[in-house]
This record gives C-alpha cells, structure tokens and sequence, in this order.
C-alpha cells in the first residue's frame, strides 16, 4: 500500500464516511460500503434527483407491504393443518382457498424480488470485497432459488411453498443494511460537523479592492480574505485590517472569545464574532488547523488497534469458511431430505453470519469513541492510543504548566510604608505594562486599575525601558532617577536599599523557592511581590478522579524539595521534586516496573522526553497545534478534568468492544451450528442478523452519546453545537459578556 | 368476540394515550396538505396504514397464540392464561397511565432495562437509540399518497405500550382472524382522535388532553378486567381435554384427540 495521504483519505464511503477498507477506488465517483449506505444515500437523495430518492424509499416500503400480505396469507396456510386435523371446514372449499392463497403469495413476492433483490444484486456487483460480494450474491442465489422451487410447488398445486422466507429475508437483509448505513453514520456525525464548519465560499479581495467569490478550495496563499461578523474564518492567515472578537473554542475549548487586531494569527475555522476583517491567508486551507485537526481524527480511525487486527484476521478467514460451511449444508440437506431443505439450511447459514456482527464490532466502538473524544477537546492519534490507554495503570503529572496555570499569581505584596501602598501598585502597573515577563502580566492582574486613571493625569506614562534579564526601569517625571522593577539582586545591585522588615519576607519566599521581585525608587526599595504559581482549577479533582480510576498517581516536578513538599500537602498525592528532565524518564521507567503501564500527562513543551518515554504521553493545551508528536494523545485545552474522563472512556470503548466481540463470536458460532444443522429458518436466521448488528451498533453508540462529558456545559458541547445555528447564537451571548474585556483593551 | 366494541372502544379513547408520540406524526401528515379535505384523506391514508400493521401484528400474534395453545393444550389451558397476562398487561398499562402507579415504581423497574442501568450509571441522557426513526422522517416528509400510507404502515411498528397490550389480547383471541379483528378493531378506535388532532391541532387543548387521557386509561383498564375474567372463566372450566398420561405423547394426543370449539 503506497498511497499517497489524499488518496487514502478519499477512500471513504460517500454516505457513512467512514473508510472503505483496503479497496482502492476511482475518488470521482459515489463509493458505498454497504447496500445500506447506497440506499441511505439514494433516499436522502446525496447523490442523484429527487425522483431517485422518492423510488428508492417508496420501493423499499412497497416490497414491506407485499411481504406483510405474503406473511398473512401464509399464516393462513399454515393453520390449514390444524384446521384439517380438527376436520373443521368442508375439505374442497379448503383447498381451492388454499390454493387461491398460495397463488396470491406467489403472485404478491415476485415484486419484492424485484424490487430489493435487484439492488442487492448491484450492490454485490459493486461492493469492493469479492468475498462479501460472493456471499451476497450466495444469499441472492438461494432467495431465487426458493422462490423457483415454491413457484414450482404452486404450479404444481403440491409441496411446500417459501415465498415467506425469501420476502422476509430480502427484506430484513435491507432493513438490516440501512440500520448498519444509519448508525456508521452517526459514529462520524462529529467530525463531519468539524469539517462542515469551513465555508463552502470566500470572499476575495484584490489589490483593485474589488471583490469576487472564490471556492474555499481554490483559496492560496497571499490572497485577502473578507470575513464578515458571523462568518468563519477559512484558512489560517494574518489579520490585515479591522479588529474583532474571535471565538476559537472550537481548536481551543476556550469559551471567552479573544480579541485580535492588526498583526495577529487569526486560525481556520474561528468564529469572527463582530469585525469586517481582511485576512492575508497563510496556509492554503487543506492545511489550517482546522483541516489538520479533522485530518488526525481521520487518519486515527483509519489506523487499525490490535482489537480490529483481530477482527480483520478473524473476518479474513471467516467469509470463506461461512461460504464453504453454507455449502457443505446445502449438498448435505439436500441429500439427506431435499433440495427445498438443502437451499433453506443454506441460506440460514448465510444470512445467521453475514453481513457478520463480526466485522462491525471493534470499529463501530473505536469510530463511535473517537468521535466522542474529539467532541470533548479530545485528539486521540489512532485507535491503538485509546487501547493502549485502557491498560494504564499508572498516571504522572508534570508540574509546571500542566498542574499549575502558566501564570503565576502574587502570593504577597510587601511595602515598606504603608502610606505608599497605592502609588507602589500604580508605579509597578505602568512598569509591568511595558513589559512582557510572565511576572509582569501578574503583577498588572494584582494592581489592577485602582489609581491608574487619577495618576495619569499627574503623570503621563513613562517610556518603560527593559534590563533584559534583571528587569524594567522608567523615568517618572519628578523622580531623579529611574523607578525599576526587577530582581531583588538588580535592585541591591544598582544601590536600592533594603528595609530589614522586607528582607525577612524576601528571606522567606526564597526558602519556600518561590519567586519575588522588587520595586524601588530614590534610594529605597519600596515594595516587594512574591509569586505563587496558582493550580489550575480542577487539578486536585482530576488527580483524585484518576486515583479512583484505579491508577497509581504521581507528579514529577523539577522544583525544589521543598515546593514539591508544599504541593503534596495541596493536592494530597505524591509529589517527586528535584528532578532533572533525564531523572523524570528514570521515575517513569520506576513507576512501569512497580505499577505496570504509566502515562505521562504534560505540556508537550519542556517534557517532551518524558512524555515519549512514558506508554502513552497526554498532552495539555495544545490547542491548535495539535501535531505535538511526542504525544499520542492531545487535549485541546487545559481541562485536566478530561484525563479521568479520556482514561474512563478508553476503558468503556475497551469493553464495550470485548462486549462486541464476545457476542459476534458467540451468536455466529451458535448461529452457524444452528443454521448448518437445518434447524433454522432462514427467516428468522434473517431477523436475528439485524438484532444482532442492532445490538453491535447500539451498543457502540452508547460510547458517542451518553458518557457525560466532564466541565462546564460549554465545554461539552464546544465542538458540535459551534456547528449549529444555535452554538453560533450562544456564541454571540457571550460577546455581552466579553465586551468589557474590549472595552479595557482599546483602552490600554 | 364478545369484547370488540369494548376493545374498539379502548382504542377509542386509549388513543388520546398515543397522542404525545404519534400526533406529533399525525400533525407532521397533515403538513403537506393544501387544504382542509386533502389533510383529513391524507390522515385517514395514514390511518389505514397503520390498521394494516396493526392487522397483520394481530394476525400473526393470533397465529402464534393458536399454535402455542395448539401445543400445549394437554398441559395447561393455553387460551386461559394468556387471556389473563392479556388483561394484567392491559391493567397494567391503564394504571400507569391514569398516573395511579408511582413514578418510583416506574423509574426503579425501568433501571433494570440495561440502557438505562447504563445511563444512570454514567450520568447521561436515556435515550435507547432508535436506528430506524430517520427512514420514517423521511417517509413521513414525503409527498404522494403511497409515502402516506407506508407512513403509516411503518407507524404500526412503533413500540407503544398500549399497542402490545391489545397484541397480547390479539394472541389470546385463538385464531389469526380473531387476532386481525382484535387489532383491527383496536386501530378503527384510534382513527377519530389521530385524525382530529392531524386535523385540527388546535382543537385538543392540552387540559383536554390530560381529561381524555385519565378516561382512557381506565378503559383500559376496563378492557383488562373483562379479559381477566375470560380467562379465570375459561380456566376454571378447565381443559377441554384431559392430560394425557406422559408429556411426551401430548403432541400425538392432541393432534389425534383435539376437537372443534
């Protein structure tokens, strides 16, 4: 197989989406998998005229009602024996309607033949795999042949007649294909909405300024792009001119929309809330981010975990020997009583094992599981991911931007005057603007912007000036010399004195290991902020959720001894300090020989090596960028609550598909000795196969609809309701509430 | 057949019982219709359709019925019994839906069903994924008189407490034929409100709604109670004939010794 990526990512079935297998097909035309999905398609009315479509489903629903009369006068039949041995009924008047019946049965299935058994036919003819085709063409066979033997019986007004068996199994077979069609169909409902959210049109603009619609295929690089408020953003690309709110939630789970102006990235697939933008397109749009999130789910379900290998070995070997066994019971009942009986146990055979449970029972549960991840934020590489992570046994957290926000907060804010507090917090807020140190932006947070309009019309702002490494300084206009905000080393270094009061506090933050800066003007140093890194919210929840999921957890850190000390009393797990990025590896490989498999949970940025040497790497965060390869598994924001979940899930596809396979083998091998023993009826042989992939189907859905999604209520809709009208609306709900945040950007 | 009308009569009035699922349809048929004469045919295409299911479901539970009381009849009075779970089913479903039966009860018997065991397990919505509903959207969408009919006729199919009740009443009827007039009977009743409320919607106020809904239920319940006591009476008249000495012989007994009714 040396196809190139296009190629196989276009071998998918027309209707369900879903891969067709190893068949290589002409990407031009309509290719189904199924009978199912080519009638599911052509009533829908996907491919061909409305016409088509109407035919398909009226011819379906016509060949139902003949087969229910064929039943009924059947049925009839049948109670001619009891009737006989009661000697009810005048012997002539019986018989004449009896063969008035057998008549109208014959009369009322030729139809039905017709009618689905011609499709069928096609569909054999179509289908990609010969042994499929050869067992639905098999089916076909001993349907005709029945129908052939019972006209016979008719015409010859003695014997038995099976018009019954072929209607019910011409119908149940399409029933049964359809049902199959409608549930692989919805495995791929989520990301089908995620591909569904790119425009179908753009709206170019050229260096004239006029405007053309162009396909969103047809998009390049370097075009402007016009996006309008309520439209999406098609590929990614630079923000040229005007300035929006931006809702990404559906690469970043993040909810609150992010305000972007001139310069900034803007990602395909984003929601422009509220600005007339003009977009210089970066990334033709097979390759924006929204494509390359689609594109991992797609290349996850077409890769093969070890439950599918099985499977395929299994189904490989299957199809053949059903075949072989079908006509091994057809020669064999047809010596032994007739070939009415020999056609029967053969048929019974075929229908009991095929289209078998078999084959749709690890992939249905993987594709339905896949799609619930990638809803929830999750990106699972492939299937063997989510296999793999149901066998962990043990979890290691990173620390640092993985348990803890990126951001650190402000713990303590010392002053040595307690008159001064105000302006210390206004002169550190316009310092801390100029500069775009992580300290910074928390020391902007804490300040706030209490003060920050009354000074400013006592001063204007200063010009920030930047010592790289130590800190920022900036001449204030009554001052003699410069206000700095920095080290506290900087500061003693440059000659600010250190009150004796601060100096303990100082003291004491550097032996818990946390960080401080100083800020001092004329001599003196003024104030002093110690930074706390915050846990994220959750995090102590999702440590104890994996706990009780049954895994061993641990966090690896780098801090020193005594921080790592302070945050096992926070989370109330084992917290590893002093670790250097080699050692993190060494208390991996530990933790495997102690507990068995162990997944690493980090960023993906400074643990990279961690995260590759751990079973399986989750990393936090990655948003967009979701092509982090160290990790097989990504999670598109920070919500540590969706490890638990992700581990929970693995385990419910894992068993749901060891549900499924035990089932497919119990019910085909049971079903084949019961078939091959003529102790079946083809018609209900035919009934049971629809149960039984109903059963496979539904239970497998049960993975894409009803694990509660863990987080707030937007979180678990982000992707899919992003792609209706309505997500589009709440979208906007939002935009009152982000508004002030704006207002406050303009501003500054 | 003495019980009919009665059964027509549930139907009649335990149709306001179906109006939450199938009116919804009903008002769905009426969509397409241009004026007031077409909706009213094609509510009573849609109807017949459903008749016809409705039918063939209490033809051949009526055949199954006859078989199994064929079968058995040397070890137990087959019609009997199943006139009496007939009737325990109808009081059954006349209670819980008069709203007599506490909806403890009811919540605490359906976690046994495994989707819902499931889903409260896990928190979610319980919903046992119907994979049919789609094809019978798009039949219910579809123009033209055929579309309606077979509408109406996948319609039948749908699982509906009240429609299993009169099928296990269908299956005690003792023959094909009766379980067809059963059922049939049981469809005619539900045609006046279905088309009244495809119709004209906005004629059944929901106060009505609830008013009919109490009155069906107990004639629901009424039509269980006289099938209760068809059956006790049945019963204790005992088996038409005696049991045969050895189980293993009964077949060949009752296929030699069996007589008319």
């Amino acid at each position: 197989m040396n196809n190139s990526p296009a190629k196989e990512a276009a071998a998918t079935c027309t209707y369900c989406h879903l891969p067709l297998g190893t068949v290589t097909v002409d990407t031009s035309a309509p290719a189904y998998c199924c009978l199912g999905c080519r009638l599911a398609a052509e009533v829908t009315g996907q491919s061909g005229q409305q016409g088509a479509a109407q035919w398909a489903l009226a011819r379906l629903g016509l060949a139902i009602f003949l087969s229910l009369n064929v039943m009924m006068f059947t049925m009839a039949l049948w109670t001619q024996d009891l009737y006989d041995a009661r000697g009810s009924g005048s012997g002539e008047l019986a018989a004449s309607l009896a063969d008035l019946f057998r008549y109208l049965c014959l009369v009322l299935s030729l139809p039905v033949l017709f009618l689905l058994g011609g499709p069928l036919f096609e569909s054999a003819l179509a289908a990609g795999r010969k042994d499929v085709a050869a067992a639905d063409l098999l089916i076909l066979a001993g349907v005709i042949a029945s129908y052939v033997y019972s006209a016979i019986s008719v015409v010859r007004g003695a014997g038995h007649v099976y018009f019954e068996v072929g209607c019910a199994v011409l119908v149940m077979v399409t029933l049964g294909r359809w049902l199959e069609a409608t549930g692989k169909l919805r495995t791929t409902a989520a990301l089908e909405a995620l591909e569904k959210l790119l425009p179908a049109q753009v709206r170019i603009v050229d260096a004239t300024g006029t405007e053309t619609l162009l396909p969103t295929g047809q998009l390049c690089v370097g075009h402007l792009l016009r996006v309008l408020p309520g439209e999406r953003v098609a590929t990614d690309g630079m923000l040229v001119r005007g300035r929006a709110l931006i809702d990404q939630q559906v690469l970043t789970g993040e909810s609150r929309p992010t305000a972007k102006s001139p310069g900034d990235e803007l990602l395909g697939g984003t929601l422009n809330l509220d600005g007339d933008l003009l977009i210089e397109v970066r990334v033709p749009p097979a390759a924006s981010s929204l494509a390359k999130v689609v594109e991992l789910v797609r290349a996850a379900r077409n890769s093969r975990g070890r439950y599918q290998r099985l499977a395929d070995r299994v189904a490989r070997a299957f199809l053949p020997a059903v075949v072989l066994i079908a006509l091994t019971a057809f020669a064999y009942h047809w010596q032994r009583t007739g070939i009415d009986e020999g056609v029967l146990a053969g048929l019974a055979v075929l229908l009991i094992a095929c289209p078998c449970a078999l084959g749709l029972a690890t992939p249905m549960a993987v594709w339905a599981a896949l799609g619930a991840a990638s809803r929830a934020g999750v990106l699972v590489r492939n299937g063997e991911a989510l296999e793999r992570l149901a066998t962990i046994r043990a979890v290691r957290f990173d620390k640092t931007g993985t348990l803890t926000t990126g951001a650190p907060t402000i713990a303590v804010c010392a002053v040595a005057n307690p008159n001064e507090r105000s302006e210390v917090l206004s002169r550190a807020r316009r310092l801390a603007n100029g500069s775009t140190h992580i300290f910074s932006q928390s020391i902007v947070d804490y300040a706030g912007d209490g003060g920050l309009l009354t000074n400013s019309r006592r001063w204007p702002d200063p010009v920030v000036c930047t010592a790289p490494g130590r800190g920022v300084l900036a001449q204030f206009a009554n001052d003699e010399a410069p206000t700095r905000l920095g080290s506290v080393r900087w500061l003693g270094e440059v000659g600010l004195k250190m009150p004796s009061a601060m100096g303990k506090v100082v003291a004491a933050a550097m032996e818990r290991g946390d960080s401080v800066s100083a800020l001092g003007w004329n001599g003196q140093v003024r104030g002093v902020f110690v930074f706390a890194e915050s846990l994220r919210p959750g995090a102590g929840e999702a440590l104890g959720d994996c706990a009780a999921l049954g895994c061993d957890v641990a966090v690896l850190t780098g801090d020193h001894r005594a921080r790592a000390a302070a945050i096992e009393r926070d989370l109330g797990v084992s917290v590893v300090g002093e670790l250097l990025p080699q050692d993190k590896v060494t208390a991996l490989r530990a933790a495997r020989d102690l507990h068995g498999p162990v997944a690493m949970v980090g960023d993906g940025i400074n643990d990279a090596p961690a995260l590759a040497a751990s079973d399986l790497g989750i990393a936090l965060g990655c948003g967009a960028d979701v092509s982090r390869e160290s990790a097989a598994i990504c999670l598109a924001t920070n919500d540590l609550a969706l490890v638990p979940w992700t581990i929970a899930l693995s385990r419910q596809t894992v068993r749901i598909v060891r549900q499924n396979l035990f089932w497919a083998f119990a019910y085909n091998t049971l079903g084949i000795a019961l078939a091959a023993a003529g102790w079946l009826n083809p018609a209900w042989a035919a009934a049971a196969m629809v149960v039984s992939s109903s059963l496979v189907i539904t239970n497998s859905l049960r993975l894409s609809g009803q694990l509660a999604t863990p987080g707030q209520d937007d979180s678990e809709s982000s992707m899919t309701s992003s792609a209706s009208p309505v997500g589009e609306i709440e979208a906007r709900a939002d935009l009152d509430e982000a508004l002030p945040h704006a207002v406050e950007a303009q501003l500054s | 057949m003495s019980e009919l009308p009665l059964v027509f009569l549930g139907g009649l009035l335990g149709s306001a019982h179906c109006l939450g699922m199938c009116g919804g349809f009903a008002v769905m048929i009426g969509a397409p219709a241009r004026s007031l004469r077409q909706n009213l045919a094609r509510q009573i295409v849609y109807s017949v359709g459903r008749i016809f299911t409705y039918s063939v479901l209490g033809g051949a539970l009526g055949y199954a019925g006859l078989r199994l009381a064929d079968r058995l009849s040397g070890l137990i009075n087959m019609q009997a019994a199943l006139a009496l779970v007939a009737g325990a089913l109808l009081v059954a479903v006349g209670l819980v839906s008069a709203g007599l039966v506490p909806r403890k009860v009811i919540a605490a018997s359906s976690q046994w069903l495994p989707w819902n065991r499931h889903a409260a397990h896990l928190g979610g919505a319980v919903t046992p994924g119907c994979l049919a509903t789609g094809m019978l959207g798009t039949f219910l969408r579809a123009p033209g008189w055929g579309h309606v009919f077979l509408a109406g006729m996948l319609t039948g199919f749908l699982p509906c407490g009240l429609v299993y009740a009169f099928l296990a009443l269908a299956t005690s009827g003792g023959s094909p034929a009766a379980g067809m007039a059963t059922m049939a009977a049981f469809g005619l009743g539900t045609v006046p409100l279905m088309v009244l409320t495809g119709g004209a919607a906005a004629l059944v106020t929901p106060a009505l709604r609830v008013r009919m809904l109490k009155v069906a239920a107990w004639c629901v319940v009424l039509t269980g109670i006289v099938s209760i006591a068809r059956g006790v009476n049945a019963w204790e008249l005992g088996p038409r004939e005696a049991p045969p000495a050895c189980p293993l012989c009964a077949e060949n007994a009752t296929a030699q010794e069996a007589v008319a009714p």
